[in-house]
């Protein structure tokens, strides 16, 4: 698929590409030594859904002030993040192993003053839905259409300021604010129901205000008609909770307490981990080895 | 408007009010502090579509001005100093410092102004805390018509910033026309046999003391830092070079404030010898301010025989 959108949907073209965006997520955080692949591989459908069949952006000009925003609240998930910006352009692909190395422009939470495309600041877990929130409160007062989605991560919820920015949000009424969980059902500790356990989260959700999607964020066609629907709710937020699988399509870490964070102290390591991606493609891009 | 004769809190308000008529960008947050703060009724009810108040909820208020502040807004969020700083250092550091956010933040009722809330909402960390962040200025207006010059710099530099505000009326010191450097100390007197080194609050309490020690033949130089970061480090070492010794008084935990960067600054590039004074490292409680002047040794009469034993030591 090339870098500009796509006009037609082709599911085996999308499938394709998820693949091979997991493959290099893999390959960078394998070539960094180590990182958080776990909830990098959940979030690929939904960032690729985003991205290529969702929002207003223009690569570009990665600050164009009508564009459609995106908080990575979850920044340890930086990754996925920048194999996306880089399949649509936003920099080179050359910039992908980079990943965590000295001087690097993708560091492995997202950083909006270093990364083109990155449009918040986030790593310190909790932040994000309340940077949106000022984000999408400010596109109204500019009286701007822009929409404005933020990812957070289902441990994430464990922060008390996920919901001071949910009262919020639907206190002030921002139907411009779209907000996706990662209901990957784990976090670094264990699962959540074992840590911190965040059922009933569609109820909860409800009962702060905001208008509730409960699906499968991996299924291409429910993520794009629910984004869809998301974006279409007038007079209040909404949160799509997108039951995911952490670590999915790496067959080392799918669906494992452990794959928050891997370590890869070597080659046959790191190439274990690309052989657990079932499918190898060529990089785009060199190594300085 | 007679600033002169106003609350601090009512002149933040009400230059607020101009701020956000000369650029409709400038944002007035509040974290259900409003009335302490002087905006409520002034703001909100004159400019209510720049009115935003976030509830009880300071770390809320913060990330939301960083999002703001992305979009090109010019947020101004007003709590406590203990709210405003420790409660939400990490929304601080990351969301607005860290991302360089252009965010402006407001500390009202530093240091012992807090009075009859006590030790729970006295804060005498706010300078050295948000002193040691990158990115970020930390600015402590000494009277209301410098008040006034310090928010119509922050109203137009791009640039994360940590104010104290005290909320009562306090002695006029400044000129109504005086202009605000960030780079640059003020110099209040010119003397030459001790420097004493302050800023906000207690500038009025050192020129009393200044004025105690001329009247025993003792010239003081008093240096007052309205922008505690950057700190104008050439002129407390050119000072430090004419009189030999300094005293720094701050309404503040003598660790890391002001007096830090004072010892910082001569130990570097003038070895000088320094008396600090403030909080020794104590919490704070409910009580006066003349009580807790009196009790952690930072009222005008210590001022004096700080400055003058130091003086006669050289």
């Amino acid at each position: 698929m090339s870098a500009s959108a796509a006009t037609a949907f082709v599911k085996e073209d999308y499938d394709e590409l998820a693949r091979k965006l997991r493959f290099i997520i893999t390959d960078i955080i394998c070539g960094a030594g180590s990182g958080h692949i776990g909830g990098a591989l959940s979030l690929v459908e939904i960032l690729i859904t985003l991205y290529f069949r969702i929002m207003s952006v223009r690569p570009e000009e990665p600050r164009w002030s009508d564009r459609d925003r995106l908080v990575l609240s979850k920044g340890h998930a930086g990754p996925v993040l920048y194999v996306t910006l880089a399949e649509k352009g936003y920099f080179p692909r050359e910039w992908l192993p980079t990943l965590n190395q000295d001087g690097t422009r993708l560091p492995s939470h997202v950083d909006q003053v270093q990364t083109p495309g990155v449009d918040m600041t986030a790593g310190s877990l909790g932040q994000g839905l309340s940077c949106a929130c000022g984000i999408a409160l400010a596109s109204r007062l500019n009286k701007r259409n822009n929409r404005v989605f933020c990812i957070i991560g289902d441990g994430e919820s464990d922060e008390g300021q996920v919901w001071e920015a949910a009262m919020f949000a639907s206190h002030y009424k921002l139907d411009n604010l779209v907000a996706i969980c990662d209901y990957n059902r784990m976090q670094i500790d264990g699962t959540t129901d074992q840590i911190m356990d965040l059922e009933p989260l569609a109820d909860k959700w409800k009962a702060f205000g905001w208008e509730v999607f409960d699906i499968d964020g991996h299924d291409w066609d429910i993520l794009f008609s629910t984004i869809n629907k998301a974006v279409a709710v007038k007079g209040k937020p909404a949160m799509i909770i997108a039951r995911t699988v952490k670590g999915k399509g790496n067959a080392l870490v799918e669906a494992k307490v452990g794959s928050h964070n891997i370590k890869v102290p070597d080659k046959k390591s790191w190439d274990e981990y690309l052989d657990a991606c079932g499918c190898r493609y060529d990089l785009p891009y060199c190594r300085g080895e | 408007m007679d600033y002169k004769n106003m609350e601090m809190r009512m002149v933040y308000a009400h230059t607020l009010n101009e701020l956000i008529e000369e650029n409709p960008n400038v944002l007035c947050l509040e974290a259900d502090l409003a009335k302490a703060s002087g905006t409520n009724p002034v703001v909100m009810e004159k400019h209510p579509d720049n009115f935003i108040d976030i509830g009880v909820a300071e770390a809320n208020m913060i990330s939301i001005a960083a999002g703001l502040a992305n979009e090109g807004k010019v947020p101004f969020c007003a709590s406590f100093t203990c709210f405003a700083s420790r409660r939400v250092y990490d929304q601080v550091t990351i969301s607005v410092a860290y991302a360089n956010n252009n965010v402006k933040i407001v500390g009202t009722a530093p240091g012992i102004t807090q009075g009859p809330n006590g030790g729970t909402h006295m804060d005498f960390l706010d300078l050295a805390i948000m002193r040691a962040m990158p990115n970020m200025h930390v600015y402590s207006p000494c009277d209301q018509f410098e008040l006034r010059a310090v928010m119509r710099h922050m109203a137009v530099t791009k640039q994360p910033t940590y104010m104290q505000l005290v909320r009562s009326k306090v002695p006029v010191l400044r000129e109504e026309s005086c202009a605000f450097d960030p780079l640059k100390a003020v110099r209040l007197r010119e003397g030459n046999d001790v420097t004493i080194v302050t800023t906000g609050y207690m500038v009025q309490f050192v020129m009393k003391a200044s004025d105690e020690l001329a009247k025993e033949g003792l010239g003081a130089e008093v240096l007052h830092y309205p922008s505690v970061k950057p700190f104008d480090g050439d002129a407390l070492v050119e000072s430090a070079k004419k009189t030999g010794a300094v005293v720094s008084v701050e309404n503040q935990n003598i660790l890391g404030g002001l007096g830090g960067v004072v010892c910082e600054t001569l130990s570097e590039r003038r070895p000088t010898r320094v008396k600090r004074l403030g909080v020794p490292d104590r919490f704070g409680e409910v009580a006066t301010e003349k009580y807790l002047l009196d009790k952690h040794g930072f009222n005008v009469s210590h001022i004096v025989d700080a400055a003058r034993a130091l003086a006669r030591s050289r």
